[in-house]
């Protein structure tokens, strides 16, 4: 049989927000006309999904639906700093910033509407654009409730900013707190190995990957998913290639990407160890979703023909030079004392 | 210039326009019919970003001169929505969260749309085939094809129009419910512009001159030719900065333009503002560089070893950091080892690859604030470096975050921008600079290659007592976020594992290869690769799972990181017996045992790609159906 498969796993972690260095996210709210809420941030989508899950957050803790939360954002002149779109840190910072400023601008309006009604301000309640006290009546829209309390003089505005407290390293035994949220994965790889063109194929990946507490777990996968893929390419056949400093991969023609035809079934679990320092228990997972996927793959390679590739890309070249080494045993690849 | 008239019916509306017959049709749709839907990934037809139809069939408009559309029909993105209502398929991506960075969507649609016209019944693995002309960086795929098969089962009356809706969500909890995406309407529909589809009244175009060495001394830099040419409004070298003149992330060892030196080939020289984008391409080739080359090294360990060229004069060892980490006594945890490993890993030069090139739109507004639109990852370090090369005051700067057509770190070192304000400052007009794919690829940071030496002791039972590693990172010419990655490739590459002794050390270096940076899993991609290689081969030799392995070392809460760090939770071990289960994983040791396992192709995998007895059929061109499909 040319078409050999196997299995491997590879495990990994990593670090949220920046890393061994104090990271800091602030935000502006308003509780606005229309029972709409305004959330001002300094940092925008770049495809995670994060203004997604900052309307998610902000409506939940509003008591309004994600389609009334108004983001503004990305604005250097217009915005409170948010630093930047990396570090697996939007969820992180971002999402907790903005939960503690929608508390701020909530509990300013909570006190607006439970003067208005004469009522303990521990009674109201909130939710789907909704303001009520409990076991009475009293119950308006937020729309409603905005446009009378504005009229009793308020406009309700909230903002907070939060901190990772994170430290330096020590410059010599490198110790210290990078950060204060770590995450954890593991991912099992599934591979087919054609034996005579060298070609790879992933089959399958189930990736279990702790992130905290998904805010939109469809967007969670779709990180897994897009992560396995962009290490799947690096594992697989992506190489920038330089010659004498010029580069001899110019394009897609020759620094290949994979296409819809390379891609394996990915089977996401979303594990919930909820980050204990947080307000909202969010951690993320951006990054990490990448990281256990080539040596789960590489692992999987050796299991289905016992050539182990060191040397990325496992391009079929490499796989086909590794079993021509492998069927000539004088070359050794590994050395071990035991 | 000689003009062409064509007469083509787009979007079901007649247009008759005089065109630049130089034009592809990608250009004629974006910059004559402004329809900006239709991206622009490569400019080769190997992405997809530009599909569209012509008279029903797909095409990727980048490869299509404009006069080969006259008399025919297009139909772009922008067509699909009929009344402004969103197509089956634009619905399903929405609701299936197809979308992320959005840049590879429109053509994506369209792609997708084409498939269920050629075959409304067609299965995952069709759809796969007929989507393989059209690159998406970010998804992984998956999302797109449960987008279509949702559409097609709609549209098969097998699925109601509610499959679309939005979910309702209890008691207002939206925390842990799949909300649709909020932007997704924008980048089905084509409707969100990217910096490169932004234009403003008056706006120059840009382009750049670039190194042709790796390393070379610029004697002078001629640019009267240039100047004189038509167009050309505004000409900028390293001449031109009015402030310090550097930046980076960690060190500030880079300059708008070359200064002085040129460090890798790529790098820019001169930048141009001119009237059009092909005025500005003719001056750029007038310019004359004068270079003086000089000695170049290509590998970190050369570079690393005495009389090496020296890429920077303040590091003349070219290290750019060297990151330790010591816990323990390593060769007191060796000397215990009843088995030793040890092992080296090599990884290679990535690009990121993202489908939307830089591209960055800057103008000084009436208060005086020079302004920059571009896809930055982050705009608030690069206020604060912009302001300090222009010596402004930091409210005169202000930096704002366009969409960004997919990132993963590549678009978070400041690597155009600074041109951008220069120009604009020079000229008083708005100016855009758009890189081609070639440009981007050629140019930009790439994820760090790195060379690691691996060494493990570990007892007879699987318990890891000691860990050397070593790993150099290439940095390329500039330090970039080099030594931010080498930092998280050395707290993480130890593994989340508790091990007594361990000591790591990574080193950035500089060369003079395309510099390296910021590249999604920072660092730890490379050292965790190593780790999870090297634990496979222990494994082997002590005849012990992996699972079992990992799950002896595990990290758990209250146990200290390599940096000493009590952890306050740990899901390592969590995740091990959740991926065990979930792949219903044979319990063994990794002995090349492919051959004989039970656990293969299952639930979770999907078959294995052939050539598709369709792909052959196909030959020639189907019949289309598109004219009764419902798609």
């Amino acid at each position: 049989m040319a078409r050999k498969r196997g299995r491997g796993m590879a495990g990994g972690w990593y670090g949220i927000a920046r890393t061994a260095a104090v990271d800091r996210a602030g935000t502006w709210v308003e509780i606005d006309d229309g029972g709409t809420v305004k959330v001002v941030t300094g940092v925008t989508e770049i495809g995670e999904g994060i203004l997604t899950v900052l309307a998610q957050i902000a409506a939940e803790e509003i008591g309004v639906r994600p389609e009334d939360v108004v983001l503004g954002d990305n604005d250097t002149a217009r915005s409170p700093e948010a630093a930047h779109a990396g570090a697996t840190r939007q969820t992180y910072m971002l999402g907790n910033s903005v939960a503690m400023a929608c508390r701020e601008a909530k509990g300013r309006f909570v006190q607006a509407v439970a003067e208005m009604w004469s009522v303990d301000p521990d009674s109201i309640a909130t939710g789907n654009g909704y303001v009520w006290a409990v076991d009475t009546n009293f119950r308006q829209s937020m729309a409603q409730a905005v446009e009378q309390i504005k009229k009793r003089g308020v406009v309700v505005v909230g903002s907070a900013n939060f901190t990772a407290h994170h430290t330096g390293l020590d410059p010599v035994d490198g110790s210290g707190r990078p950060w204060q949220a770590y995450v954890f994965g593991c991912q099992v790889a599934e591979v087919e190995v054609d034996t005579v063109t060298g070609e790879v194929q992933v089959l399958g990946v189930w990736a279990a990957h702790d992130v905290g507490r998904a805010v939109n777990p469809r967007g969670v996968e779709g990180q897994i998913e897009g992560g396995i893929v962009q290490a799947l390419g690096q594992g697989l056949m992506e190489d920038y290639k330089l010659a004498q400093g010029h580069t001899t991969t110019p394009g897609f023609a020759k620094y290949i990407l994979p296409t819809s035809l390379d891609v394996p079934h990915v089977t996401s679990i979303i594990v919930e160890d909820r980050d204990p320092i947080g307000p909202l228990g969010v951690k993320g997972i951006g990054e990490p979703a990448m990281v256990p996927t080539i040596p789960a793959v590489m692992n999987a390679i050796y299991d289905a023909i016992g050539v182990r590739i060191t040397s990325l890309p496992a391009s079929p070249e490499r796989i086909l030079e590794a079993l021509a080494k492998q069927r000539n045993p004088t070359i050794s690849e590994i050395r071990s004392h035991s | 210039m000689a003009e062409l008239k064509i007469e083509t019916t787009v979007n079901g509306r007649r247009i008759a326009r005089r065109v630049d017959p130089s034009q592809r049709v990608l250009d004629f749709l974006r910059d004559d019919l402004h329809l900006t839907g239709t991206k622009e990934g490569c400019g080769a037809g190997e992405c997809g970003t530009c599909s569209v139809f012509v008279d029903g069939v797909l095409v990727k408009s980048c490869l299509l001169p404009v006069a080969k559309v006259a008399g025919k029909t297009i139909d772009t993105i922008e067509g699909l929505a009929v009344s402004g209502e969103m197509s089956a398929v634009q619905k399903a991506f929405h609701k299936a969260g197809a979308s992320q960075c959005g840049y590879c969507i429109p053509g994506m649609v369209m792609a997708a749309t084409a498939a269920l016209r050629l075959n409304p019944d067609a299965d995952r693995e069709e759809i796969k085939e007929r989507l393989g002309g059209n690159i998406c960086r970010c998804t992984g795929y998956q999302k797109i094809f449960d987008a279509v098969e949702m559409a097609r089962d709609f549209l098969n009356g097998k699925l109601s129009a509610t499959a679309f809706d939005e979910l309702d969500a209890e008691d207002g909890k939206y925390i842990g419910v799949n909300v649709r995406r909020i932007d997704a309407p924008s980048k089905v529909t084509g409707a969100l512009r990217y910096a490169g589809d932004m234009v403003l009244p008056n706006m120059l175009h840009v382009q750049v001159l670039r190194s042709p060495h790796p390393h070379a001394r610029i004697v002078s830099i001629d640019v009267t030719d240039a100047e004189g040419l038509p167009g050309v409004e505004g000409i900028v070298t390293s001449v031109d900065v009015p402030g310090q003149d550097g930046f980076g992330v960690f060190v500030s060892d880079q300059p708008v333009m070359a200064r002085d030196k040129v460090r890798y080939v790529g790098e820019p020289v001169v930048a141009i503002a001119a009237e059009s984008l092909a005025q500005a391409r003719r001056a750029i080739a007038k310019v004359r560089v004068e270079y003086e080359m000089l000695p170049a090294v290509f590998d970190p360990d050369e570079a690393m070893k005495e009389g090496a060229p020296i890429v920077h004069d303040y590091a003349p060892d070219n290290i750019v950091k060297h990151i330790p980490i010591r816990k323990g006594d390593i060769e007191a945890g060796f000397a215990q080892a009843d088995l030793i490993v040890e092992q080296t890993y090599e990884t290679q030069q990535v690009e990121h690859a993202y489908l939307e090139t830089e591209a960055g739109l800057a103008y000084v507004d009436h208060d005086g604030v020079v302004t920059v639109h571009s896809p930055s990852q982050n705009i608030t370090h690069h206020r604060h470096m912009l302001a300090r090369i222009l010596n402004l005051p930091i409210n005169k700067v202000r930096m704002i975050m366009s969409p960004v057509g997919g990132g993963f770190g590549g678009k978070e070192d400041m690597i155009y921008q600074g041109m951008l304000a220069l120009l604009t400052m020079k000229t008083r007009r708005p100016v855009r600079l758009v890189f081609t794919r070639e440009e981007s690829i050629a140019t930009t940071a790439k994820r760090h290659p790195s060379r690691t030496s691996y060494k493990m002791g570990l007892t007879k039972d699987g318990r890891i007592l000691a860990s050397q590693v070593r790993i150099v990172y290439d940095g390329g010419a500039y330090g970039m976020s080099t030594e931010g990655v080498i930092r998280k490739g050395a707290i993480l590459g130890g593994g989340p594992y508790n091990i007594p002794n361990i000591q790591i050390d990574t080193y950035g270096v500089y060369t003079n290869n395309t510099p390296s940076g910021a590249f999604r899993s920072f660092g730890s991609l490379q050292s965790q690769f190593a780790t999870e290689s090297h634990l496979d081969i222990c494994a082997e030799r002590l005849g012990i799972d992996p699972f079992e392995l990992r799950l002896t070392n595990a990290m758990r809460k209250g146990d200290a990181t390599h940096t000493k760090q009590p952890l306050k939770s740990s899901a390592m071990s969590d995740v091990l017996e959740a991926a065990r289960t979930a792949s219903r994983w044979e319990h063994g040791a990794p002995n090349i045992r492919g051959a004989t396992r039970s656990d293969l192709a299952g639930e979770g995998t999907r078959p294995s790609c052939t050539l598709s007895p369709r792909a052959v059929a196909e030959t020639p061109a189907p019949k289309l159906q598109h004219e009764k499909g419902a798609a």
